[in-house]
C-alpha cells in the first residue's frame, strides 16, 4: 500500500513539474493591424498606420516584437507564422508592417502577455490606416 | 581638485549602485515602468509555450524570454539601443540564469520589460545591453561608436530595401507632401 502511494505522490509530482507554466492555447481569429509592439504599448509616439510605418520597418529590424493589434484592442505578439519560425527581423513580417489582417491561430495568454501562433493568415488588406494626414510620420518627422 | 574628488565619488556611486542589490535601471519616464532587478533562466518563448524547442533557442531567430523562479514569463521588448530589442543581448544565455536589470512596464495592453544590464548569475561581470548595435556594426564593418552605428535604421539594407519599395508610409507612391 505504501509504495502504491509512494508511486502515485511520484507521478502527481511528476505531472505538477513538466505543466509548470505552461498553458493551453485558444484557437482563435484575429482581425487587426500588424504593429510594433513597443511604440504602441508605451505610447511614446503615435504607433498606428501609416504615420509610424516607418518606424515600425525599423523596430522590426531591430528585433522588437511585432503584434498584431485587434479590433478588440489585445495587443498579440506574433512568435511564428505558419511554418516560419522567426520572430525576430522577420522578412515576411517586415513586409506587412502597419497591414490590416485576418489571421487564425493559437493563443497563448501568459503572465500579462498574448502570445499568437498564427498558424494560417486568411486576408491581408494592406494598409488601410491613414494615420500620416493627421499625425505626419512618427518619429521626427522624416 | 574639487572636481576631481566629486568625479571619483560619483563614479564610485554609480559603481555600488550597480554592483548592489537594488536596481541601476535608469527611468525612462514611460507610463507604468517601475524599476526591476531579477533573476531568471533565458528561455525560448515559443519552445517555453508550445513545447517547439530547436537547438540554441532557436539561433537568434526567435523572441527570448526570462523565465523566473517562480514560473512568471518576462517578454524582454527592449534593450538600450535605439529601436532594437534584446534578442541579441540575451542569446549568448539561452538556457543559463542572468541577473536582468531595467524596468517592467505592467501596462495593462501588454507587460513588457527593457533589458539595461545583465550579468550571468549569480556575480557574473555586468554588462549594458546593447548587443543590437555592437552585432549591426560588427556585421556591417562600421565601428560600434560611430556615427554610422548609432543610426543604424538609416542604414540597413533591409530598410532601406522596404522603404525605397513601399515609401514611408508604406503605400508605393504616397510621399511626403514638399
Amino acid at each position: 500500500m505504501n509504495k502504491i502511494l509512494t508511486v502515485l505522490a511520484a507521478a502527481l509530482v511528476y505531472g505538477a513539474a513538466t505543466t509548470a507554466g505552461a498553458a493551453a492555447a485558444n484557437r482563435v481569429t484575429v482581425t487587426g493591424e500588424i504593429i510594433d509592439t513597443w511604440c504602441y504599448v508605451t505610447e511614446i509616439m503615435y504607433g498606428q498606420g501609416t504615420a509610424h510605418h516607418q518606424c515600425a520597418v525599423w523596430c522590426a529590424v531591430g528585433g522588437i516584437p511585432v503584434s498584431v493589434l485587434g479590433d478588440d484592442g489585445k495587443v498579440n505578439v506574433v512568435l511564428r507564422v505558419e511554418d516560419d519560425d522567426t520572430s525576430v527581423a522577420n522578412p515576411r513580417l517586415l513586409t506587412v508592417q502597419s497591414h490590416r489582417v485576418t489571421v487564425d491561430g493559437d493563443l497563448y495568454e501568459r503572465d500579462g502577455v498574448n502570445y499568437l501562433i498564427v498558424t494560417a493568415v486568411a486576408d491581408d488588406q494592406g494598409i488601410v490606416n491613414l494615420t500620416h494626414e493627421e499625425y505626419g510620420i512618427q518619429p521626427f518627422g522624416d | 581638485m574639487a572636481r576631481w574628488k566629486s568625479a571619483i565619488w560619483g563614479l564610485a556611486a554609480a559603481l555600488v549602485v550597480v554592483a548592489g542589490p537594488a536596481s541601476a535601471a535608469e527611468e525612462w519616464g514611460i507610463e507604468f515602468e517601475e524599476k526591476a532587478r531579477f533573476e531568471a533562466k533565458v528561455v525560448d518563448i515559443l519552445c517555453e509555450l508550445s513545447g517547439d524547442c530547436p537547438d540554441n533557442c532557436g539561433a537568434g531567430k526567435r523572441q527570448l524570454g526570462l523565465l523566473k523562479d517562480d514560473g512568471t514569463l518576462i517578454l524582454p521588448a527592449k534593450n538600450q539601443d535605439i529601436f532594437a530589442g534584446a534578442a541579441n543581448d540575451l542569446l549568448p544565455f539561452c538556457g543559463r540564469r542572468i541577473v536582468a536589470d531595467g524596468l517592467l512596464i505592467r501596462n495593462p495592453k501588454a507587460t513588457l520589460f527593457v533589458l539595461q544590464y545583465k550579468r550571468l548569475a549569480p556575480d557574473g561581470d555586468w554588462a549594458r545591453a546593447n548587443g543590437f548595435i555592437r552585432d549591426w556594426a560588427a556585421a556591417d564593418g562600421a565601428a560600434r561608436d560611430s556615427k554610422r552605428a548609432k543610426n543604424w535604421f538609416r542604414h540597413d539594407d533591409r530598410i532601406k530595401a522596404t522603404l525605397e519599395k513601399d515609401g514611408v508610409y508604406g503605400i508605393p507612391g504616397l510621399t511626403p507632401a514638399e
